[in-house]
């Protein structure tokens, strides 16, 4: 693996510019998070084609991280129902704070920068009411707590940043309660939904899925050029039932539900754990690491190719279509039809791998 | 034809790991090879006599045979949707009834089109065949009727896909699965990838015996659920736990390098209280004291896995999926 003093050290001699960005962190543009063999797990900065940039120690398994706009700095949260999240400064290879969640609330694994990256957003739970919550926090003040809106709906997991001063929220339905770890509380009523939130904490617009389909958990979302959103969704009733686990979304209009056909969509046992559209919008992709398959739609939800990869999850844009990871320490490169190698290592990849936007 | 194909193989299968090949030679490819030939006899004795009563002998075989390599869930089973045109079940949507329902309702042509692959998943395969012969919404059926044609038309679509697989097998994934980790490869990326495959199909066959062959009828105890015992309605629900068990004990002895002394004992284990349970479809599943046995061979079962774990993972230096196994 290249070596990250030695990179810093001829950084350091060639220039001391602050602000240079995520250029000072060796340019990464992907995040992911991984176990090494020892056990022991690192958030790591890779380049286009999955080579190590960085590698910096996590104390625990993580589940997402954020990636700042402009500044070298990543989130990396806790698995829910966690009550911690880490701002690692990926230049110094350190974290620069810890994030406490608020008395009576925790994280459920993800956040999102807004206004430029002077605001990060984090997904949460109101643990007395089950009620879901954005917090929120001004990275300029050290990243302090400066307020929270309420995220439209229960259990809110992945969330992205739709505009400015917009967040699209995936409220997953599932009440979780941290005394009981991850026991789902509400399977029968559950009502998961799709939220754009203004930061003022106005609920803008809200998707539903239809009433047979309401134990299917609205979990991970993918955003394309144009603001179409995609959803992945976890389906809380037989693994075989073969509901749809993609959903596209535009602004004002209705969702659109995608699946492939029955054999394919069996295989993927109800289970989406990563969405990504390829960088032009154009695909989107979801994987199923339970049915080690990643399924590729056009952006009207027609099916049009099934990839088989064990234990594949990590999904992001990548050169001429997408980058993918799995637990086998695999990164592939999928462009139109094949998969193929780009790089392995001696790592388990954990469940998301983060295109950095800068 | 076959065993020079078979010596074709061999002679290119060097960089794999020991247990690989074992698993291929003396496990996946006979397998494939008695299935491929129990679904051409189905076949055969289907274009001679199609009636319910004379198919059942050759339908009995043609399942046995698919207990021999239903675990075998990497490669070609999982290409074209083969696994579960072949077996259609868990049914959680009741969609084989519905479809065979239907197509018999209708009289739909495409059973003599000969295309019938063209049909859903749900009505293909050894459980669309059973209910023609042994449910008795459909069975009873006259020579020239409808239905005898529609059991030609599955027994020979259950021929095809045999034989593909037998094929898809022999001159395609054994090769795939012996060549893991040479350059352009690109399904395993390391020969420890095609052992982590094969131990995957080992952990999740004996799951899909524990959770599903008998947690399905179990249901739970307030609520036992035996109509939904897998092919029940041609009497082999426990058949296929002991079939499976067995063709899972091949499979683990074949795949480990090593001596698996407790993995042996736990086969046996199970395999005696299966053998001696006594009720071919869980319906002792709805009474308590029948019910406890059916418990104590699921615990059986998942004492299997346990043993598997702990010393046939390690040694081939495999493990559960990291993502799979996780969940968020």
């Amino acid at each position: 693996m290249p070596s990250r003093r030695h990179f810093l050290a001829g950084l350091a001699a060639a220039t001391s510019l602050p602000a240079m960005g995520w250029a000072a962190a060796g340019s990464p543009v992907y995040l992911a998070a991984a176990r090494d063999p020892s056990g022991a797990y690192a958030l790591f900065g890779l380049d286009g084609t999955g080579h190590d940039i960085f590698r910096i120690p996590l104390p625990d398994r993580g589940h997402a991280a954020a990636a700042h706009p402009t500044a070298p700095e990543a989130v990396a949260f806790a698995r829910r129902p966690g009550r911690f999240a880490l701002v690692i400064d990926c230049e110094k290879g350190q974290v620069a704070h810890r994030l406490e969640a608020p008395v009576g609330r925790h994280f459920y694994g993800h956040g999102a920068f807004l206004q430029g990256g002077a605001i990060l957003a984090t997904s949460e739970n109101e643990i007395a009411t089950g009620e879901g919550r954005i917090g929120l926090w001004s990275c300029a003040k050290g990243y302090a707590r400066i307020g929270e809106i309420a995220s439209g709906g229960i259990g809110p997991h992945e969330i992205r940043r739709w505009a400015e001063d917009v967040l699209v929220v995936a409220n997953g339905g599932i009440r979780t309660h941290p005394d009981s770890g991850r026991e789902k509380l509400n399977i029968d009523g559950m009502r998961p939904n799709l939220s754009y939130v203004s930061l003022s904490g106005e609920v803008l617009e809200q998707v539903t899925l239809p009433d047979d389909l309401h134990r299917n958990s609205i979990r991970h979302l993918a955003l394309a050029p144009d603001g179409q959103v995609a959803f992945a969704m976890q389906w809380q009733g037989e693994p075989n039932d073969a509901v749809p686990l993609l959903g596209l979304h535009r602004r004002g209009q209705n969702p659109v539900l995608a699946e492939a056909d029955l054999a394919e969509q069996i295989a993927m046992q109800g289970y989406a754990g990563s969405v990504a559209f390829a960088a032009d919008g154009g695909a989107v992709g979801i994987t199923s690491p339970r049915g080690g398959r990643l399924h590729l739609f056009d952006s009207e939800g027609g099916f049009f190719a099934s990839h088989r990869r064990a234990d594949v999850c990590g999904l992001a844009p990548g050169r001429g279509g997408f980058v993918a990871t799995d637990g086998l320490g695999g990164i592939l490169s999928l462009q139109e039809a094949t998969l193929s190698r780009l790089t392995t290592a001696s790592r388990a990849w954990d469940n998301h791998l983060v295109a950095i936007d800068a | 034809m076959r065993s020079l194909l078979t010596a074709t193989f061999l002679l290119t299968a060097a960089p794999a790991l020991a247990g690989v090949n074992d698993v291929i030679r003396d496990h996946a490819l006979p397998g494939t090879a008695r299935f491929a030939s129990a679904t051409a006899a189905l076949d055969a004795a289907a274009q001679a006599n199609c009636t319910d009563t004379a198919l059942r002998p050759a339908y009995q075989e043609a399942f046995d045979a698919w207990m021999g390599i239903a675990h075998l869930t990497l490669g070609p089973l999982e290409e074209d949707g083969r696994g579960l045109a072949i077996a259609f079940w868990p049914d959680t949507r009741g969609m084989v009834g519905r479809s065979v329902a239907r197509l018999v309702a209708e009289e739909d042509p495409i059973a003599t089109s000969g295309e019938y692959a063209e049909v859903s998943i749900a009505a293909r395969g050894l459980f669309a065949l059973e209910r023609l012969l042994y449910d008795e919404d459909f069975a009873g059926y006259g020579a020239e009727s409808y239905s005898c044609a529609l059991a030609q038309a599955m027994a020979a679509d259950l021929a095809v896909l045999g034989r593909e697989v037998d094929t898809a097998w022999r001159e395609d994934f054994a090769t795939t699965l012996s060549s893991a980790g040479e350059a352009g490869n690109s399904r395993f990326l390391s020969p420890r990838e095609a052992s982590q495959a094969l131990y995957t199909a080992l952990a999740t066959g004996l799951e899909f015996v524990a959770d599903q062959r008998l947690g399905r009828p179990m249901g739970s105890f307030d609520a036992p659920k035996p109509q939904v015992a897998e092919a029940r309605r041609s009497g082999r629900s426990l058949r296929n736990v002991v079939l499976s068990l067995e063709a899972l004990r091949d499979f683990a002895r074949t795949l480990s390098d090593q001596p698996t002394p407790e993995t042996d004992a736990a086969f046996d284990r199970a395999l005696t209280a299966a053998r001696g349970l006594e009720d071919p479809i869980f319906a002792g599943v709805a009474d308590p004291i029948s019910r406890i046995r059916v418990e104590a061979l699921q615990n059986d079962v998942r004492a299997i896995s346990e043993a598997v774990g702990t010393e046939i993972a390690p040694a081939l230096g495999v493990s559960v999926g990291f993502n799979s196994a996780d969940g968020d």
